[in-house]
Formats: C-alpha cells, sequence, structure tokens
C-alpha cells in the first residue's frame, strides 16, 4: 500500500493536476484554451476507447464482459437511489437538487477511469479491455434514476415542461451524449480494428496518451480548484458526503467485482468507476431536464471535491481493497 | 438615402445546453433567421461563470432580429421558463435596411 501510494505521488500525471489546483489556489493567470481542452478530452475517450476495443479484439468476447456491464448498468442505476437519500438526510437538499446530485454519482468520470489505468498499470494490474464498454454502459442509467428521483420529490411541475423539442434533446443528450458516443464508437472500431489495424494509429493514441492526460490533467486542476474558490452553494456536510460518496461508491463495487469474479485489475476498475462522479455528460442533460437544479452544488461537489479526491486518494484507496479482497 | 424601418433586436443569453431550446422556439414564432456567439465569462445571481467546454456549463448567446409581433411571440413563448432555465432575455428597436427580410 505504502509504495503505490508514493508511486501516485510520484506520477507525472498526478502531479500536472496537483500543479493545476496549486496554480489555482494561488491565483495564478495560467489556463488552458477551452477548444484545446475540449480537443484533449476527445483525443483521450477516442484513445481509451481503441484500445479497449483492440484489447477485447485480442482476448474476444466472454461471460465475464457480459456479466460486468449488466453489473455496471445496475450499479449506476441504483447508486442515485440510496446517494439521493444521503443527500437529502444528512446534506438537507431539496428532492430536486438530491435527485440531479445523485445522477452525478451514478455516472462515471472517464478521466477518473484513464488515470486510474495509468496507476493500475504501473501496479501491474491490468485492467480488461471490455471494461471501456463498462464505462460507456454506466454513463446513462444513473441520468434516468436521478430524473426519477427528482421528479418524484418536485412538490410543482413547473419547469419540467418538456414539450416535443425539450424531450427530443435530452433523449439525444442522456443516450446519445458525446461521450458515449464516442467511447462505443471508438471501441467498436477498436475492436474491428484490432491489433493490426491500431498499429497504424498507434504513435498519436498510444505514444502521446500519457502527456495529453498530463495536459488535461492539468486543466482539470485548475478547472477544479477555480470553481471550489467560487462556489458559494456548499455546505460542510455537503463536502463530507462528496468524500464520503467515493469511499462508499467504490467498495461496493469493488465488492460486486469480486463477486462476479472479475480480475483484481478490473476489479479494481469497477471500484473507480463507482467511486467516480460525472462532471461532462451528466451536468449538461441536468441543464436540460433540470434547469431549477443548482450548478453550483453539483459540479462542485463532483469536480471540485471527489474527483481531486479520487485522484489522490481514492484510486489507491480502492486499488488496495481490490487487492485485499481479490488478491494480487 | 437608403430607407430603413423600425425592428426589435433580440439577445437571449443561455447555457449551452439549452441553445437548442432556444432557437426551436424562434423557429416556432416565424423568425427566419439567428445567430450564436460565444461568450467567455460573466458573472449573475448565482455567481460567477466560465466559458467551460469539458464540462458543458458555458453560456452562448443567441442574436435575432424580428418584427415587433414576431418579437412579442418570442418573448411570450421564453417568458414561462426565463427563471427556471436561467435565461436572460433583452429586446431594443434597432433600424434596418430590407425591413421585409425581418
Amino acid at each position: 500500500m505504502e509504495s503505490a501510494a508514493l508511486s501516485t505521488f510520484t506520477s507525472p500525471v498526478i502531479l500536472f493536476f496537483v500543479l493545476g489546483m496549486l496554480a489555482a489556489a494561488v491565483r495564478s493567470e495560467l489556463s488552458i484554451p477551452e477548444p484545446f481542452a475540449k480537443a484533449m478530452s476527445i483525443y483521450l475517450m477516442i484513445a481509451i476507447g481503441l484500445k479497449g476495443g483492440v484489447a477485447v479484439a485480442k482476448s474476444g468476447l466472454g461471460i465475464e464482459m457480459i456479466s460486468a456491464m449488466v453489473a455496471g448498468a445496475v450499479l449506476s442505476f441504483a447508486i442515485p437511489f440510496y446517494v439521493s437519500a444521503l443527500l437529502r438526510r444528512i446534506g438537507r437538499l431539496d428532492p430536486l437538487n438530491a435527485g440531479a446530485v445523485a445522477a452525478h454519482y451514478g455516472s462515471v468520470s472517464v478521466v477518473t477511469y484513464v488515470t486510474a489505468i495509468e496507476i493500475l498499470g504501473a501496479q501491474a494490474l491490468p485492467v480488461a479491455g471490455y471494461m471501456v464498454a463498462v464505462l460507456a454502459v454506466m454513463e446513462t442509467p444513473a441520468i434516468l434514476s436521478g430524473l426519477l428521483l427528482a421528479r418524484k420529490g418536485m412538490a410543482s411541475d413547473a419547469g419540467s415542461d418538456a414539450g416535443g423539442h425539450a424531450r427530443d434533446d435530452l433523449l439525444r443528450e442522456v443516450f446519445l451524449n458525446a461521450s458515449v458516443v464516442l467511447l462505443i464508437g471508438s471501441f467498436i472500431i477498436g475492436a474491428i480494428a484490432g491489433p493490426d489495424g491500431f498499429a497504424d494509429v498507434q504513435p498519436l493514441f498510444d505514444t502521446g496518451f500519457k502527456g495529453v492526460l498530463c495536459l488535461f490533467l492539468l486543466d482539470m486542476g485548475l478547472l477544479a480548484a477555480r470553481r471550489l474558490r467560487e462556489s458559494r452553494s456548499i455546505t460542510w456536510r455537503l463536502a463530507l458526503l462528496a468524500v464520503g460518496f467515493p469511499l462508499l461508491n467504490g467498495t461496493l463495487g469493488v465488492l460486486v467485482g469480486a463477486g462476479i469474479g472479475l480480475e483484481t485489475g478490473s476489479v479494481a476498475a469497477l471500484g473507480v468507476l463507482c467511486a467516480s462522479a460525472s462532471y461532462i455528460a451528466v451536468p449538461a442533460a441536468m441543464r436540460m431536464a433540470l434547469p431549477q437544479a443548482d450548478a453550483g452544488i453539483y459540479l462542485a461537489m463532483s469536480l471540485s471535491i471527489t474527483f481531486p479526491f479520487n485522484i489522490l486518494f481514492g484510486i489507491s484507496l480502492i486499488t488496495w481493497l481490490a487487492r485485499a479482497l481479490a488478491g494480487s | 438615402m437608403v430607407e430603413t424601418v423600425l425592428r426589435k433586436r433580440i439577445e437571449i443569453l443561455a447555457d449551452s445546453p439549452l441553445v437548442r431550446r432556444v432557437t426551436a422556439a424562434i423557429d416556432a414564432v416565424g423568425i427566419t433567421g439567428w445567430t450564436i456567439l460565444p461568450v467567455s465569462a460573466g458573472k449573475g445571481r448565482e455567481g460567477l461563470w466560465h466559458e467551460e467546454h469539458v464540462t458543458g456549463t458555458d453560456k452562448a448567446l443567441v442574436l435575432t432580429v424580428a418584427s415587433l409581433d414576431k418579437a412579442a411571440a418570442l418573448a411570450d413563448a421564453l417568458a414561462p421558463i426565463l427563471t427556471t432555465h436561467g435565461l436572460l432575455l433583452t429586446m431594443w428597436d434597432v433600424e434596418v435596411i430590407r425591413g421585409n427580410r425581418f
């Protein structure tokens, strides 16, 4: 555990994230141009999708992949229910905001997953390629359960006036958001192309991967710390929950992963997916479906507290738990 | 001198995910054109906001020019969701050439 934690804190990927947070904390003018940050996020999703697809082309489809995908979908749908209950009871949020925040915790963070893959790889814990498909599958169910919870608890129907256009836009955002399309699309491309086809594009999507991840995490560090600094809606109760959720959800993910017989690396990856909170796909869906929900709460919790916690501590803790339960 | 006519210039500031909803409302009242302008940062009742393409919480400005009756119809269509959806709608009189186009 000690050496694993140490290797996490000497990884350039993590150190660039810390640099971004520190730069924002001291109000440095450092910033990454927005179109470049967006391009990097697209690159990372394509790279991880391609690599996952290539790995599946090598190993073939199996019962493990199906059970992991089913487990991921069920966890993503189920997690928001108890998260919402805790947010209402301990966080003292109204049903609308509790539902919106819960959707973020049931869904996943691609960047947390990518960082975990790098850390697990460095610890000789390979993650099965199909976990990328699990990642994509886990993006959406939580949005549906979050919306169910929020709308069920809303006293009035104000703002849920989903007319034809609004409903179409929401469905498109939920099922065809950019993350899902890129991850599934590049996963299929990787599976079709296989190792031979991937060799042609490997210099771009493999060799440069870690460098781009460093740059992207620098930007995410800046973003996370700036948002936290400017947040006016976060109470100490919500901050506590934003640290507690990844521990609780991550433990659940590890238990389920070990229970369905995944390899240790994949058990840890499922734990990390459950521990992570979305800040790419879900906020956009929430702005459309629940515009009255306070974006200052769900983004500050998922992006400014849970994401840094997972990058700095959560991934190492979940990896340790996965080793303890599934063996190394 | 070129003849000009009076029309309404309407600006709507909206979160990027809601822009399609706004343009659909513009189309629905029969206004033929609109333009989407990027905006970089600002401050409102909920505090500071920045251009954040990654989280999708950035905003955009939808600009359109319309006749008085169509502008009023658009304001009526968007009024119920201005507060709930955090939109900012402003309009003012402008003189345009080729008034038949608006």
